[in-house]
């Protein structure tokens, strides 16, 4: 009896840490916008009015844009431009004023500027 | 008559039993999600930064093949690749030198000119196509890939379907090419060959990273250094898991 009750708390316990290990789940746009996985990390791309906003969530985990750089490079009618864009609050960052137009393919990285470290993805506007 | 059969069996015979000279080659690979140059075969996934100076060529191309700039970075004991802009495709090339040996011989970084009694000598050249953004367009011959597989339809999402590879030598389709499907996971696996187009179509075969291989002897073009080219070409893909 002891020795069941002994493999049932350590099933148990391998239970827990297989079930903590394996919750990453966000994949549905947080903000109206349109979603890209790049593994694990989820980028969302938000066009309106005012500009673009993109936001980044690593492994279910808003990445702070204050310590990242973030970029914008736009295929459009076959030319190429890039955009900074500016670390805004939390995981956002903006480009004010810049409208994307259908069919254009929108290559977004965020740079870590402590570990170099990059993340990106490509977005096609529909 | 019997010579010319006689030559002809024999050149048959070494084309079919070809040695492979360095079964070792270059993929792409995330490595704590950044784009690594990996060296290697099957699990030995050797020592690159000690052979970053061999690796030429280190090249990045957006959604329409338009070159990124993209620069080699020492990470520790990894060499990873920064690209200016997110990468669609990436590719680099390692010229490893010429090799030679004697008969059944252990292979000795030698020239035909240093070992004249060498049965066996190979110019190396190892390339490597990463595709690492959703493609809206097929996959060009890259410059400088002088062998290339590039896939020859979409790529499905999931292990098992299949899918139609093309191997370009010199920008065109080769025939008779050899192929591996998982150069990882199955590095030993029994090589395939392309057809007259250069085609081959093989189940995928990871729900994660593929690493495609393919291996071509080309003529030489020196004579008095070495007999042939071995080029070596691995194309990597990663399919996604389900989100969990």
């Amino acid at each position: 009896m002891k020795k069941t009750l002994a493999l049932l708390l350590c099933l148990s316990a391998l239970t827990s840490v297989s079930g903590a290990a394996m919750a990453h789940g966000l994949t549905k746009p947080q903000h109206g916008g349109v979603v890209q996985m790049n593994g694990e990390t989820l980028f969302e791309l938000v066009s309106s009015p005012a500009g673009v906003s993109l936001y980044v969530v690593d492994e279910d985990e808003p990445v702070s844009a204050a310590g990242m750089t973030a970029k914008l490079t736009v295929n459009a009618g076959g030319k190429r431009s890039e955009v900074a864009m500016v670390p805004a609050k939390g995981n956002q960052f903006t480009a004010k004023g810049v409208k994307l137009a259908k069919g254009a393919s929108v290559a977004v990285q965020v740079v870590n500027k402590a570990t170099q470290a990059r993340y990106g993805t490509t977005f096609v506007i529909k | 008559m019997r010579l010319k059969v006689s030559l002809f069996a024999l050149t048959l015979g070494a084309t079919v039993a070809a040695p492979m000279v360095q079964a070792h080659g270059i993929w792409f690979a995330s490595r704590a999600k950044q784009l690594a140059i990996i060296y290697g075969i099957g699990a030995d996934d050797l020592e690159t930064v000690k052979r970053l100076p061999l690796i030429e060529n280190v090249s990045a191309y957006d959604a329409d093949y338009q070159p990124i700039k993209a620069a080699t970075r020492v990470s520790g004991p990894v060499v990873l690749v920064d690209s200016d802009a997110q990468p669609t495709v990436v590719s680099a090339i390692m010229p490893y030198g010429v090799w030679s040996r004697v008969g059944d011989g252990e292979f000795e970084k030698k020239t035909l000119a240093e070992m004249p009694e060498a049965t066996v000598s190979t110019k190396n050249v190892k390339y490597a196509v990463s595709i690492v953004g959703a493609l809206t367009k097929p996959v060009p011959a890259l410059p400088g890939q002088t062998l290339q597989i590039v896939p020859a339809g979409p790529i499905p999402a999931t292990l098992g379907m299949p899918l139609k590879y093309q191997v370009l030598y010199n920008g065109k389709p080769i025939a008779g090419a050899r192929m591996i499907n998982d150069m990882i996971n199955d590095p030993d696996a029994k090589e395939q060959i392309t057809a007259a187009d250069g085609t081959l179509t093989l189940p995928v075969r990871n729900q994660g990273l593929n690493v495609i291989r393919a291996v071509y002897d080309g003529p030489t073009d020196q004579p008095k250094l070495y007999k042939q080219i071995e080029h070596t070409a691995t194309l990597s893909f990663t399919l996604a898991h389900l989100p969990e």
